[in-house]
């Protein structure tokens, strides 16, 4: 990815869509994050590496409004974000394909598609009834699907899809709704060789539309090949911010790690 | 977002019904989308309808308008109770204090309209306000106290129960005026008003559950409560909303078994509980949450009251009748299971 649009985004916009200053978070004993900042500016692709445990997924929850942090501050377009509630954070234009954890089971493609953002029908008795526009919103969810080059029958129970189809609706969901900040935690773990090219166009397409992407990964040949910038997270601690154009693997897994492996040796790459 | 396509080499395998054009084949797909979504409403309607054939054939009464309108008038008590048990249900939770609450919403009814002569029209409010009261507790506990909707029911069973043994003296009380008795007693063109009334609830519950954003969440909700939190959607509030809708058609199913027995009592209704879960197990709802229908429950309903009606007909011995629900709904998982582990076509899958 071109690190050139990324340095134009940073001067247009001087301020980042997102900024986490000294966030930490503990469940109970264990201190997930201690003291993380990391800044993300608009149409930017930021890897968020580190190992299993390193506190990754918790970040993307307190960026996200699920979790709340003991300490530190979450800025979007900003502005300071208390008391951020996945509401809220939604409302901000911020999605987040989570990791296993995307789609309804009991719900259609459609209703995961839209999943607390029905379209409902005009006038105001019906909107405040919440009265439901269903032709509309399985015609749009069939059109944005195939816009993406998907093809999933809208009315398909997220049961009956195979594990990479039910990662492409999570998808096509955060590309279509984030409208500031997109973040995929493994998205394309389940995935096969071809979708999961799939899912790099996408963070690109994001990115030139001026979104500000996280890209969570292990595969850091996914990492190296979409990113503007790496933070790596050892511990619950930002042990590194990289521009993705001058780093080289080995210096990432050294990061992750904390200790000089090979990256070809057995041990590094997973 | 025209001019943002991603021209993928080849596109995911497609399935059968994504891709077939024209007339025909939209009406073959339209088919195939509603059997395959309607299934078990289907397979429900054929057992109805054999029953109706077997006690049809056994007895000369069965299918005069009075035995109907009798089913019926019988089917609508349970009907409405188990109705909102079905919204419960989806959403993952259960409520074991709907009978309970019947005889509670009876009782307050008795005791503020006969003792304390307050007029109908605000007793009723008051008999309903109450129970939807104590739905709302149930709720609250478990949202805010965590506490599992199985033991917050339960406990408000037991609160429920005793508090409209309490109120009646653990007697009944007699002599509602007429206004109220109408409720259960009147008819409209010879279909019992609380038959009508049975199906204003079923058809209102049916569209909040189909149409609505709100039905929609208590789906989603039942479905994974956690995707439906990290969607934004307030897990804790729908079950709360749900556990209040229960507690209402609570009080209505009790407004009607005081009116019909023109008495207030702490027992009438208590024992309702387990007709209602059978209904909605029976109906197709699962009690895992995220998959069910109050049309289900309906057919349900009126199952085990055909069963009920039939085999009195027949002169067949009280006590068989809860051995044969109990059965059925032996029989009706076991169908379900079977449903599940597919072993139907595949087009109806």
């Amino acid at each position: 990815m071109s690190a050139v649009s990324a340095a134009a985004a940073r001067q247009m916009r001087t301020a980042p869509v997102l900024e986490v200053r000294n966030v930490a978070k503990a469940y109970g004993a264990v201190q997930a994050l201690q003291d993380v900042s990391l800044e993300l500016y608009a149409g930017e692709v930021l890897g968020l590496v580190g190992d299993n445990g390193a506190g990754k997924t918790t970040l993307v929850k307190c960026v996200a409004g699920i979790l709340r942090p003991d300490a530190g501050e979450i800025h979007v377009n900003g502005e300071l974000q208390q008391d951020l509630t996945a509401e809220a954070a939604r409302r901000l234009g911020i999605e987040v394909v989570h990791q296993n954890l995307s789609l309804i089971d009991t719900l259609d493609v459609t209703q995961n598609f839209f999943l607390n953002r029905e379209i409902v029908h005009r006038g105001s008795v019906a909107r405040r009834m919440g009265w439901m526009n269903k032709r509309l919103m399985y015609r749009q969810a069939r059109e944005t699907l195939d816009s993406l080059g998907l093809t999933l029958d809208p009315q398909r129970l997220a049961a009956f899809l195979s594990g990479g189809q039910r990662q492409m609706v999570a998808v096509a969901r955060a590309i279509t709704w984030g409208r500031h900040i997109v973040i995929m935690d493994e998205p394309a773990a389940a995935l096969g060789v071809r979708q999961a090219l799939q899912v790099l166009a996408f963070i690109r397409l994001l990115s030139s539309r001026g979104v500000a992407v996280i890209f969570i990964s292990h595969n850091m040949q996914h990492v190296l090949q979409v990113t503007d910038r790496i933070v790596v997270l050892r511990h619950g601690e930002n042990v590194g911010d990289l521009v993705t154009a001058k780093a080289s693997a080995q210096e990432i897994v050294t990061l992750i790690t904390g200790s000089n492996l090979s990256v070809n040796g057995g041990d590094a790459s997973d | 977002m025209s001019d943002n396509t991603i021209t993928t080499s080849e596109a995911p395998p497609a399935d059968e019904s994504a891709v077939s054009t024209g007339a025909l084949a939209a009406v073959r797909r339209w088919a195939v989308v509603r059997i395959r979504k309607s299934f078990r409403e289907l397979g429900l309607f054929a057992a109805l309808a054999a029953l109706w054939v077997y006690f049809g054939l056994k007895s000369e009464y069965f299918f005069t308008t009075d035995n109907i309108f009798n089913i019926l008038l019988q089917a609508s008590n349970v009907a409405i109770i188990a109705a909102g048990l079905t919204v419960v249900i989806i959403a993952a939770e259960i409520d074991l204090s709907i009978g309970a609450l019947q005889a509670l919403a009876g009782s307050v009814a008795a005791v503020v309209i006969i003792r304390y002569e307050v007029p109908v029209a605000i007793g009723i409010p008051i008999a309903l306000g109450c129970v939807v009261l104590a739905g709302a507790i149930s709720g609250f506990l478990t949202w805010k106290v965590k506490i599992v909707s199985f033991i917050s029911t339960l406990a408000m069973l037991g609160i429920a129960q005793g508090a409209a043994l309490l109120l009646t003296n653990g007697h009944s009380v007699y002599g509602f005026p007429e206004s109220y008795r109408k409720i259960g007693t009147s008819n409209v063109y010879g279909v019992p008003t609380p038959a009508i009334i049975a199906l204003v609830v079923f058809v209102a519950l049916h569209l909040l559950l189909t149409r609505t954003t709100f039905g929609l969440k208590i789906y989603a909700t039942g479905g994974n409560a956690e995707a439906a939190a990290f969607a934004g959607i307030k897990v804790g509030r729908v079950k709360l909303i749900a556990l209040m809708i229960s507690g209402l058609t609570a009080g209505i199913g009790g407004l009607i078994v005081s009116s019909r027995l023109d008495a207030g009592n702490g027992l009438f209704g208590a024992g309702d509980l387990l007709g209602a879960v059978a209904a909605v197990v029976i109906g197709g709802t699962s009690l895992f949450g995220g998959v069910g229908s109050v049309v289900g429950t309906a057919i349900g309903v009126v199952i085990i009251t055909t069963i009920n009606n039939g085999l009195v007909l027949l002169a067949v011995q009280d006590f068989w009748q809860q051995i044969v629900i109990g059965c059925i709904i032996i029989v009706a998982m076991m169908l379900d299971q079977l449903v599940k582990s597919a072993r139907l076509p595949g087009f109806l899958r």
